[in-house]
C-alpha cells in the first residue's frame, strides 16, 4: 500500500515549523528534509562562526541533523525547532572543537572573518549590525563565545558552562561582562 | 556597572532572562532601567540577525551534501510495529507497518483543503486483531477555516482511510488543531 501514489502531493514547504518537526517526530522524512532545507543556511552560518571553515562547517552540520533526527521524540515544544537545532548544533560544534588538535587555538570567530567569506566589521552595511559586529569584536574570546552560545545558540548558562568546560559562575560573569559592554556600545542608537 | 538610577546591568539582564516577569514596577517604570532592557533585547536580536547575514553570505552547500543526510535519516527510519491482515489461506502472514499506517493518516489529513497533518499516534495493541485502537492526530489549519468543521472532516477522511486500508478496529480518532497557518492557493491542480 503506498499512500503516495494517488492525490496531489502536499506541499510541505509552506507548513508552518511545528507541523514539520510533529511529522518528523511521527516518522515523516519528507517532512524532516523539508526543515532540513529551510534551517541548514541558519544553522550552517552560525556553526562556521564556531569552528572557522567550510569544510568543518559541512561536516559538522550535517552531523547536527542527523542527531536531531535521532532525537526528534525529546522535543517538548515542535514549534520551537528552530532553537532546537541551533542549540544541537552548538553541542555538535563544540564536541569538534574538542576534537581538534591542541594547536590550533585561533578562534572560530576569527577564523571565519580572515578567510574572506564573511564581510570584516567595517564592512557591514547595516549599521545596527555594524555595531554590533564591532562590539563583539571587541570582546575576549570567552564572552563573545558565551554571548554567542547563549543570544544566537539558545544554549542556558548551565548548557553553556558544560559545552566550555567553565564553571556556572564564571559563565554568569563573562555574559554579565559582555552584555555591559555591548550594551555601552550600542547605547548610541534608538 | 551600574545604571543611573542604581540597578546594575546584572540586574537588569537577569529580569530580562526571566521573560519579565514577576512584573517589577521598580524597573518597568525607570526610564533607565527601560532603556538598558531596550538595548539588551535588542542586542540579542541582532545577533540573530548578524548570524542570518551571514547564512546569506555563505556558498550553499551541494545537492550531495542534502543527499547524505537524507540517505542517513531514511536508513535510521523505523518501521515501527507490524499490524496483521488477514487472509483465507491461514499459510500465508501479511501484514502492513505502523509507519505505512501512519503515512496513509497523513496523507488523508493533508488531503483536506487549508489542513496540514502534524503528530500522528496510533494507541493501543496494534498487533492483536480486534485489540481497540485509538488514533490522536495533531493539525494545523488555514486561517479563514471553521476549526470545528476542519477536525470533524479530517476525523472522517482519516476513519475511512483507515477502515478501507487496515482491519483496525478503531475505536476514536481524536483530532487537535495546535496550529493556524497563513492560507496559500488551494493545493487542488488541474
Amino acid at each position: 500500500m503506498r499512500a503516495d501514489e494517488s492525490g496531489p502531493v502536499t506541499d510541505l514547504q509552506a507548513a508552518p515549523d511545528g507541523i514539520l518537526a510533529a511529522r518528523a517526530a511521527s516518522g515523516d522524512a519528507e517532512a524532516f528534509d523539508a526543515l532540513l532545507r529551510r534551517h541548514t543556511r541558519i544553522v550552517r552560518a552560525y556553526v562556521y562562526r564556531i569552528v572557522g571553515t567550510l569544510s568543518e562547517t559541512d561536516d559538522v552540520v550535517q552531523d547536527a541533523f542527523l542527531t536531531a533526527w535521532r532525537q526528534l521524540s525529546t522535543l517538548r515544544d515542535p514549534g520551537a525547532v528552530k532553537a532546537w537545532l541551533m542549540k544541537i548544533a552548538s553541542r555538535e560544534a563544540y564536541a569538534h572543537l574538542r576534537r581538534r588538535p591542541a594547536h590550533d587555538t585561533l578562534d572560530g570567530f576569527d577564523r571565519a572573518a580572515e578567510a574572506g567569506l564573511l564581510p570584516e566589521a567595517a564592512a557591514i552595511r547595516n549599521a545596527q549590525l555594524q555595531a554590533l559586529s564591532l562590539a563583539l569584536d571587541a570582546l575576549p574570546e570567552a564572552q563573545r563565545r558565551c554571548w554567542l552560545l547563549r543570544e544566537v545558540g539558545s544554549l542556558s548558562y548551565t548548557e553553556i558552562a558544560e559545552e566550555m568546560n567553565l564553571p556556572l559562575s564564571t559563565v554568569r560573569g563573562n555574559l554579565s561582562r559582555a552584555r555591559a559592554s555591548i550594551t555601552i556600545q550600542m547605547a548610541g542608537w534608538r | 556597572m551600574a545604571l543611573d538610577c542604581g540597578k546594575t546591568i546584572d540586574e537588569i539582564s537577569e529580569y530580562l532572562d526571566s521573560g519579565r516577569s514577576p512584573y517589577d514596577p521598580e524597573i518597568e517604570t525607570c526610564p533607565d532601567c527601560l532603556n538598558a532592557l531596550d538595548a539588551l533585547e535588542r542586542a540579542g536580536r541582532l545577533s540573530r540577525d548578524l548570524i542570518a547575514a551571514d547564512a546569506a553570505q555563505l556558498p550553499e552547500p551541494s545537492e550531495s551534501w542534502f543527499d547524505g543526510v537524507m540517505t542517513a535519516v531514511r536508513a535510521e527510519l523505523r518501521a515501527g510495529r507490524s499490524i496483521p491482515l488477514s487472509h483465507p489461506d491461514p499459510r500465508v502472514s501479511m501484514s502492513v507497518t505502523e509507519g505505512a499506517v501512519q503515512a496513509l493518516i497523513r496523507a488523508s489529513g493533508d488531503a483536506i483543503d487549508g489542513v496540514f497533518i502534524g503528530h500522528s499516534r496510533i494507541v493501543g495493541d496494534v498487533e492483536v486483531p480486534e485489540a481497540p485502537i485509538a488514533v490522536d492526530i495533531t493539525a494545523s489549519v488555514a486561517w479563514g477555516e471553521s476549526l470545528p468543521a476542519a477536525a470533524g472532516a479530517v476525523r472522517q477522511a482519516v476513519s475511512e482511510a483507515l477502515a478501507q486500508h487496515t482491519e483496525l478496529n478503531i475505536t476514536a480518532v481524536d483530532v487537535t488543531v495546535e496550529d493556524l497557518h497563513r492560507p496559500f492557493p488551494s493545493k487542488d491542480t488541474a
